[in-house]
């Protein structure tokens, strides 16, 4: 029975890909130039930052939580990392160790913001989303109040280099594989996930449900504060509104990969196709000429569904199981 | 029957194929909005629209929803859809200069709509209202206004988003205008709002309390305005010109909301920046760039002043006169 289940699900799970690059053939017919060298190139060059912001999300997602404030801690890094390095009144103008002080801050800096979500939601026993949409606004606020809501330029060429092509590409390649092999290979991940499926009874069985669900957090502050780097280094601007608006695409992206919202389940292939197709609609809407109204719906209407499946998946998996 | 049907079908390709290389393929622009929540936006988008649809050019819209990243990545769209020019309406100053950088690589000529880049190499052209002249001109006449009553005067103003150049420089104008007023009209509250009404309502509320005497408050755009309306309707000091009680009003964009005010008797005057002017010259400017004509770096809109006394005269010219409100 339960092996008749979870073939059934393997098989929604295979039409839902299909489904999805059906869509994305049908967006190619209509959106010009979609396939082209140049586009492709766009195309993955502008997945990139929101693949490592989603692959930290994720990280969450399976242990059970979630983190809205993945965005705010963008901020946070990208403001932080430009008042130390940029070039008019930065704390390091003009020393070559400038911008890898800054970067090696920004990582620290969001690693602990992101352990403090773990601790809250951990220690006081707060829900994940309240815990994460209060500190989104704390880190919000002190992002803007730092700057008096100004963006800062002048940031040091060798800084700006990273959010050309092939680093981005470097980067998020090595954070994707490592988490992939944590999250496969390593005992680490087999208790996220547990923790993520069923914290009581992880606790009972041994394994460290409080210190998993914390570095889960931290890893995923840390992953944002890498987001941030490319981002800010491809504007050439810190900006303490900055990725303002992608929590969505974040969210959107780790549904449609399968990433579920009940916790337990996810992993780096589907969250690969999952922020491809985010894109690729993104991209796909934008060359075809959609009004904004339109490019909204579109999204929200495939977020929708993805949510839907993930719920009809979430209670077959249960049943499954019971 | 069959080979007179694959002889039609054949044929009939053979026509569209033709018929696809007939004539000139159309222009294409690509439009990127930082964002469209405010009439202004909505109006110039669609003036920009018309004025391209006139000349025979097709426009390719995106719209960045407040995220400069994300238009950046509209940017590279256009310049992968060949696109023969890019008009932005950048989120500030800072962030538009790597898309103007990536356009002059593309040897795609770029424009800037209303705000100008910062200081680069990068190569573009602005078109963008006199701020700080309009807001300067909008509060010398309120100010004059004001001092026609009897003192002691008080002065708010609504101040928004420091990121944006605009707002600097219609703080500015402001400035420079209450300025040699010093000692009749005392500005006592300076209130942040990012552009955002709700941080103007509970600011200005804030400031009335604090401040009973505020008899002037200058909104650094039409979009606040509802703000302040809501905040004098609540302390009931919202009242016509030339009542007992007046609190001197002045804006700026010259929207629908504001000439609604103007034309009821309650807004002593607004800033009009003049769209039609702005995207004439933001499409032209892209066509002589295209045509590789010398076109300076920025196109000034010396906008004007629309009040009580030249309301009827100035109307036509004044967006907001002419945007239909549901």
């Amino acid at each position: 029975m339960v092996a008749s289940v979870k073939s059934g699900l393997a098989g929604a799970r295979g039409a839902v890909i299909i489904c999805f690059a059906a869509c994305l053939l049908l967006m190619s017919w209509f959106a010009p130039g979609m396939f082209t060298p140049r586009n492709v190139g766009n195309l993955f060059s502008n997945l990139l930052p929101l693949l490592v912001l989603t692959t930290g999300e994720m990280l969450v997602l399976i242990g059970g939580g979630i983190d809205l404030s993945v965005t705010s801690i963008m901020a946070v890094a990208s403001v932080l990392g430009a008042k130390m390095m940029n070039g008019g009144n930065g704390w390091l103008a003009g020393s070559p160790w400038a911008a890898p002080s800054a970067v090696v801050a920004m990582l620290l800096a969001c690693a602990a913001l992101g352990a403090l979500n773990g601790l809250a939601v951990t220690r006081l026993e707060m829900p994940p989303f309240i815990v994460s949409l209060t500190t989104m606004m704390l880190f919000s606020g002190a992002a803007v109040w730092a700057t008096k809501s100004r963006n800062i330029d002048r940031l040091p060429a060798a800084f700006c280099r990273i959010g050309g092509a092939p680093y981005p590409l470097l980067i998020a390649a090595a954070l994707v594989l490592s988490t992939h092999a944590l999250l496969r290979r390593s005992v680490w991940g087999r208790w996220l996930y547990a923790v993520g499926m069923n914290a009581r009874t992880s606790l009972v069985s041994g394994v460290p449900v409080q210190a998993i669900t914390v570095a889960a957090y931290a890893a995923s502050g840390s992953f944002a504060a890498v987001a941030a780097v490319l981002y800010t280094a491809r504007l050439e601007t810190g900006s303490p509104v900055l990725g303002q608006r992608v929590f969505l695409d974040v969210i959107a992206a780790a549904v449609i990969g399968g990433a579920s919202l009940s916790g337990g389940r996810g992993g780096i292939p589907g969250i690969l196709g999952g922020v491809l197709f985010v894109a690729a609609l993104d991209n796909a809407l934008n060359l075809v000429g959609f009004s904004f109204s339109v490019v909204l719906m579109a999204k929200g209407a495939v977020i929708l569904a993805a949510a839907a499946l993930d719920t009809a998946r979430s209670r077959a998996w249960g049943a499954a199981r019971t | 029957m069959s080979r007179r049907m694959i002889q039609s079908a054949a044929t009939l390709s053979l026509v569209l194929l033709a018929g696809c290389g007939k004539g000139p393929a159309r222009q294409i622009v690509g439009v990127t909005f930082e964002t469209l929540q405010t009439e202004y936006w909505v109006a110039s988008r669609n003036a920009i629209e018309a004025d391209l649809k006139h000349r025979g050019i097709d426009m390719l819209e995106a719209i960045a929803d407040g995220d400069a990243n994300r238009q950046f990545e509209q940017v590279r769209n256009f310049i992968t859809r060949h696109v023969d020019g890019i008009i932005v309406v950048p989120k500030d100053a800072q962030t538009v200069v790597p898309m103007i950088r990536e356009a002059n690589r593309a040897g795609i000529p770029i424009a800037l709509f209303n705000r100008p880049p910062a200081k680069s190499d990068a190569r573009s052209v602005a078109v963008v209202a006199d701020n700080l002249a309009i807001a300067r001109d909008t509060v010398s006449y309120i100010a004059a206004e004001t001092l026609k009553r009897t003192g002691p005067h008080q002065a708010a103003i609504l101040i928004g988003d420091l990121g944006d150049i605009n707002a600097i420089n219609r703080r500015d104008g402001f400035e420079q205008a209450i300025q040699p007023y010093a000692g009749r009209i005392e500005v006592v509250s300076r209130v942040p709002t990012e552009w955002s009404q709700e941080m103007a309502l509970s600011g200005i509320t804030n400031a009335l309390q604090a401040h009973p005497g505020i008899d002037l408050v200058f909104a650094s755009s039409d979009l606040l305005l509802p703000s302040v309306v809501s905040a004098l309707k609540a302390k009931g000091r919202y009242v016509k010109i030339g009542e007992p009680g007046h609190v001197t009003l002045g804006g700026f964009d010259g929207d629908a909301t504001a000439y609604q005010m103007l034309r009821d008797g309650y807004l002593d005057a607004t800033g009009v920046q003049d769209v039609a002017f702005d995207t004439a010259a933001t499409v032209q400017a892209l066509l002589d760039l295209k045509a590789g004509k010398n076109v300076p770096e920025t196109i000034v809109d010396p906008g004007f002043v629309l009040h009580q006394g030249n309301l009827r005269t100035e109307s036509a010219r004044t967006w907001g006169a002419s945007v239909k409100k549901f």
